[in-house]
């Protein structure tokens, strides 16, 4: 093993960053981690370098590509197109782009195993599942390097994947099986604002004289597709500085797309009043413009007011056919200002969307797009968990950070940036505080793949690491043994079997409850967790628990045993890998052990 | 054949035209090395001089739509119009052109400042204006020049047709 390569499988777009394993390195050095770009097709027959591997899978059809365009230095006829081809073809031929896959990894309202996507795809277009179009992004990287680092084949290096600090124990280990299936070995998954912090670190040989004691980091983390929250206690352990992360948020589907989307519609709508229609293609067309001209508005020293969007004529007749609209500089304030960033109390929290009757499956988007307020919750649900006396909380429970680390592509546009810390200082002010401080980091685009490396090697023994466990407290659901009653689903008891922050490479034996399951039929669970009870110990009964707890994919077990059938009583053992899986084993009393599996299939047949 | 006409066969034959006859070779029991084989079809896939040109007019086309601006007869058209379409076009073809061509100045210089050009190539510098006989010592530099410092163009694909610039394109509704 020569290399530890850190991998940011994103939401839009992946990346990656290595460092190298020498043990005689001086362990005070911080290790230098470099980026890797990446081949790709960017056009037909063109394959080129990029810094970023656009997470997007296109489907290819005959019609689509001439014959022999396609071709990767290490593979002449790619069933697949992944990266900046798919995305430029995906949007003229959208049936075929598979875009977010990661999204639909952690939605457990479909099967995440079946081939569903592209999720519009018309009939006949071959599909793939959610886990398989990860493992192709994966698969695409591990080529990569191999086509380039010819010294150290991948699959002898150690890989840190990156995951959402919101991904819940399902979507950890659906990442996982991705990986494997794109043939990688040796995997751990590491939480991307974790990864943003080493980063951080990386960057900041003298952190420890940054930080203090008692310091509560934020990181805040917007990216093309999703938000992303966590609180990062720096504590002590052995007279020296350590870190510790608290909490992670929920996962918020909302992102720089939604609005840059945003102000591609405010143009659409002033176009349509003077008469002018664009179909879908063209705000495509638009949204991508958009993106840019809110970028040369928002650049640091940009001076002017309004920005010129066009959408070229179609035809060959290309002034003739210009659509012509301006991005103000208010109206960017405007609708990023007020639609996603407003001045709220910290007490105001997200609207629900509303439940509908039927609600169209497809991925589902924050019903608020009100950053603020999302952060306002999250931080106000630390409030519920006391037992935390390590983080630094305000007259009325909101969890005060001292310090705040911004990370992801939306934050490089200091106007966001300004107005997250105006908010969080008001919040701040409001519970007798001073303001927060921003920890500089650099290269938001790489941040995480730098620092999934940095820890990498701090698992070798140099730098430092964040001691964080399970994110959450998990829960096996017991119906409670009472009469029926008509109409009513039996009461629904929830069992702790993981607390919140469960250490990686620990386990607990869940004592005093046993289940008789019978041999040869397969038994299943329902399983739930929870973000904001972490005060639940292993073993402990929750009872009306109301939206305390999240439901899961159920889990399964199915006893094979040798000596015939009948019934064995088992208890719960729950591990945590050290590589930060979660497994729920059943354990009898002679100390035969088997493996509680998620079935991602049963959730969407119910 | 004789040897003395077999000689000065020979000898002439080497004189005009770098090579022994024929009939001389067969007598004396020699062969050719890489003597010329029967020409066999070559392949299609050697690339015309043509296909770099339209390779380039084809990306400009591609990323920036230069083709269709260029063809269009944009005198019906108000300044305000061309200039809308104008403005992304340019971004975009610079963008390709820097990627595909390293497009570098001939003289490095500040343009209306006195130059002492190292060359007199007139393919290189060009002189206007009161031009001396021989070679004049300097001059204003009026114009930086071009040069293509490094050409990176994707290849080609073989089975492709360069002629084709753009594809036409049909939209299914």
């Amino acid at each position: 093993m020569k290399y530890v390569i850190g991998i940011d499988l994103g939401t839009t777009n992946s990346a990656l960053a290595y460092a190298e394993i020498r043990p005689d390195a001086d362990p005070f050095d911080t290790p230098e981690v470099r980026l890797m770009d990446i081949p790709q097709l960017v056009n037909p027959s063109e394959v080129r370098d990029e810094p970023l591997l656009p997470s997007s899978l296109y489907v290819p059809g005959t019609t689509d590509f001439p014959v022999g365009s396609l071709a990767l230095p290490w593979d002449a006829e790619p069933p697949f197109v992944t990266g900046r081809l798919a995305q430029k073809r995906g949007v003229e031929n959208a049936g075929r782009l598979v875009a977010s896959a990661k999204s639909w990894l952690s939605h457990a309202g479909v099967d995440r195993t079946a081939p569903i996507l592209p999720w519009n795809a018309p009939e006949g277009v071959p599909k793939l599942s959610p886990v398989d179009a990860s493992s192709r992004y994966l698969d695409h990287l591990r080529r990569a390097w191999d086509a380039k680092i010819t010294d150290a084949p991948f699959t002898e290096q150690q890989v840190l994947v990156t995951v959402p600090a919101s991904f819940d124990a399902v979507a950890r280990e659906l990442t996982l099986q991705a990986a494997e299936r794109a043939g990688f070995r040796d995997v751990t998954l590491l939480e991307e604002p974790q990864a943003a912090f080493y980063a951080w670190i990386e960057r900041h040989k003298d952190w420890r004289e940054r930080v203090k004691l008692g310091d509560l980091i934020l990181v805040l983390d917007i990216g093309g597709g999703t938000t992303d929250f966590t609180l990062i206690a720096v504590t002590e352990q052995q007279g020296e500085l350590a870190l510790e992360r608290m909490a992670v948020g929920e996962h918020i589907l909302l992102g720089g797309d939604n609005m840059d989307l945003a102000l591609a519609r405010l143009v659409a709508g002033e176009l349509a009043e003077k008469g002018t229609r664009i179909d879908t293609l063209q705000l495509h067309a638009l949204w991508h413009n958009c993106r840019i001209a809110k970028e040369k508005l928002l650049a640091p020293g940009a001076r002017t007011k309004e920005q010129p969007v066009t959408i070229l004529g179609k035809g060959t007749g290309l002034v003739g056919g210009t659509i012509k609209a301006t991005l103000r500089r208010e109206d960017v304030d405007r609708v990023l200002g007020e639609g996603f960033f407003p001045r709220v109390s910290s007490s105001e929290m997200p609207q629900r969307a509303r439940r509908m009757g039927l609600q169209e499956i497809g991925l589902p988007y924050a019903a608020d797009a009100a950053v603020t307020k999302h952060l306002a919750q999250f931080l106000r649900q630390q409030a519920s968990s006391a037992e935390h006396e390590r983080v630094r909380r305000g007259p009325s429970g909101l969890a005060a950070p001292t310090h705040v680390l911004f990370n992801g592509g939306v934050l490089h546009a200091r106007l966001i940036r300004d107005r997250l810390i105006e908010v969080l200082d008001a919040w701040l002010m409001a519970e007798g505080f001073g303001p927060v401080q921003p920890l500089a980091g650099e290269d938001l685009m790489h941040a995480v793949s730098r620092g999934a490396a940095y820890y990498g090697l701090a698992r070798h023994g140099r730098g430092v690491r964040i001691r964080g466990g399970v994110p959450r407290t998990y829960y096996v659901g017991i119906e409670s043994a009472m009469p029926a009653v008509p109409g009513m689903a039996s009461p629904l008891k929830a069992l702790t079997v993981a607390p919140f922050g469960m250490e990686e490479g620990s386990s607990v034996r869940i004592s005093g409850r046993e289940f008789g399951l019978v041999v040869g039929e397969p038994a299943e669970f329902r399983f739930f967790s929870s973000s904001v009870r972490k005060n639940d110990t292993p073993g402990a009964m929750i009872e009306d628990f109301g939206d305390d707890l999240q439901e899961l994919s159920p889990m399964e077990v199915n006893l094979t045993s040798t000596d015939g059938t009948g019934t064995v009583p088992v208890s719960f053992e729950t591990v945590v890998t050290e590589t930060g899986v979660l497994q729920l084993w059943c354990v009898a009393r002679d100390g035969r052990r088997w493996k509680l599996e998620f079935n991602v299939r049963e959730r969407v047949a119910q | 054949m004789g040897r003395i006409s077999l000689a000065i066969r020979s000898f002439f034959s080497i004189l005009f035209s770098g090579s022994l006859p024929e009939d001389g070779l067969i007598k004396l029991g020699l062969t050719r090395r890489g003597a010329p084989k029967a020409q066999t079809a070559s392949p299609p896939a050697v690339p015309r001089p043509a296909d770099g040109a339209l390779q380039m007019l084809s990306i400009l086309q591609r990323d920036a739509r230069l083709i269709d601006f260029i063809m269009e007869d944009i005198a019906a058209y108000t300044d305000d119009q061309v200039g809308a379409a104008v403005r992304g076009l340019h971004d975009q073809a610079r963008e390709s052109l820097a990627r595909y061509v390293k497009l570098e100045p001939v003289i490095d210089g500040v343009e209306g400042t006195f130059t002492k050009p190292a060359l007199s190539d007139p393919a290189v510098v060009k002189f206007v204006g009161n031009v001396p006989v021989g070679k004049p010592s300097g001059g204003l530099l009026r114009h930086k020049g071009w040069r293509a410092g490094k050409i990176d163009l994707p290849p080609l694909n073989p089975k492709q047709d360069s002629s084709i610039l753009a594809p036409a394109e049909i939209e299914v509704e």
